[in-house]
């Protein structure tokens, strides 16, 4: 009985063929080891956002932020602004009946698509996919948006308009 | 010269691709089920849902673990002067 096989090839051989066509051959084992390798790869991936939110949380807007006069945004009007921090990210100023003023992130929670406000029907409109907000408190009323829009506290002072982070974070 | 597990190769090709098949089937189902978990992760991460994260990674770890476990079982190719690419 003779165990051993003659035509062995060593792996080191076997991973740099000679030929093209053995070279160019994944098989169903390499297929296998390949699924395995981008399986652990993802659970790197997932840890990598573990990390990041345990280590690296998203800041928070510090102080007042100076947006524009009171003047300047009429009723049932918006207007963008950007509070330069970290990262640049748009902002929406919405002047609703009563004086009440909010602001928003204009990047819809969907696909990051500029939202805006729409007086007509009263309504923060994604025009991308349909998707609609709240305009008051920035919940999701119709369409894909998974979450809420980020919010803002707007504080009038002496007829001008700032904005600061919102107290009632939710961490869940 | 011809050993049992030969024969038993001869006898059986299909062992072998059926343990093959179903190892493959296994590995894309956990990786699927680990795609499905890694954007979940990202879209709940937005929000600082931390436990979501959290679950979602040891459940990815089991599941790449057991992909590695899986690799073990792989059937040896039936070495053969024939059956050589």
């Amino acid at each position: 009985m003779d165990e051993k096989k003659p035509d062995k090839v060593p792996n080191w051989k076997r991973d740099f063929p000679i030929q093209k066509k053995k070279a160019t051959h994944v098989s169903r084992r390499e297929f296998a080891k390949y699924l395995g390798l981008f399986s652990g790869t993802l659970a790197l991936g997932n840890g990598a956002i573990v990390i990041k939110s345990l280590y690296f949380p998203e800041e928070e807007l510090k102080g007042e932020h100076f947006v524009c006069n009171q003047a300047d945004v009429p009723v049932g009007e918006m207007f963008q602004f950007e509070v330069a921090g970290t990262t640049v990210v748009p902002y929406i100023l919405i002047h609703l009946e009563d004086n009440e003023w909010r602001a928003f992130e204009q990047k819809c929670t969907h696909l990051a698509c500029a939202v805006r406000y729409r007086a007509d029907i009263e309504k923060i409109e994604c025009p991308c996919h349909k998707g609609y907000f709240n305009p008051r408190t920035g919940d999701v009323l119709q369409g894909p948006p998974p979450r809420p829009l980020p919010q803002l506290a707007v504080v009038v002072k002496d007829g001008q308009i700032y904005v600061k982070a919102k107290d009632q974070e939710k961490f869940i | 010269m011809s050993n049992y597990r030969r024969s038993q190769n001869q006898a059986h090709p299909n062992k072998t691709n059926a343990l093959m098949t179903g190892i493959l089937v296994l590995l894309i189902l956990f990786v699927s089920i680990q795609i499905w978990f890694l954007f979940g992760a990202l879209n709940n991460a937005l929000r600082e849902n931390f436990n979501f994260a959290l679950t979602t990674f040891i459940g990815s770890s089991i599941l790449a673990v057991a992909s590695f476990w899986l690799l073990r079982y792989l059937p040896d190719p039936i070495d053969s002067p024939d059956n050589e690419l």
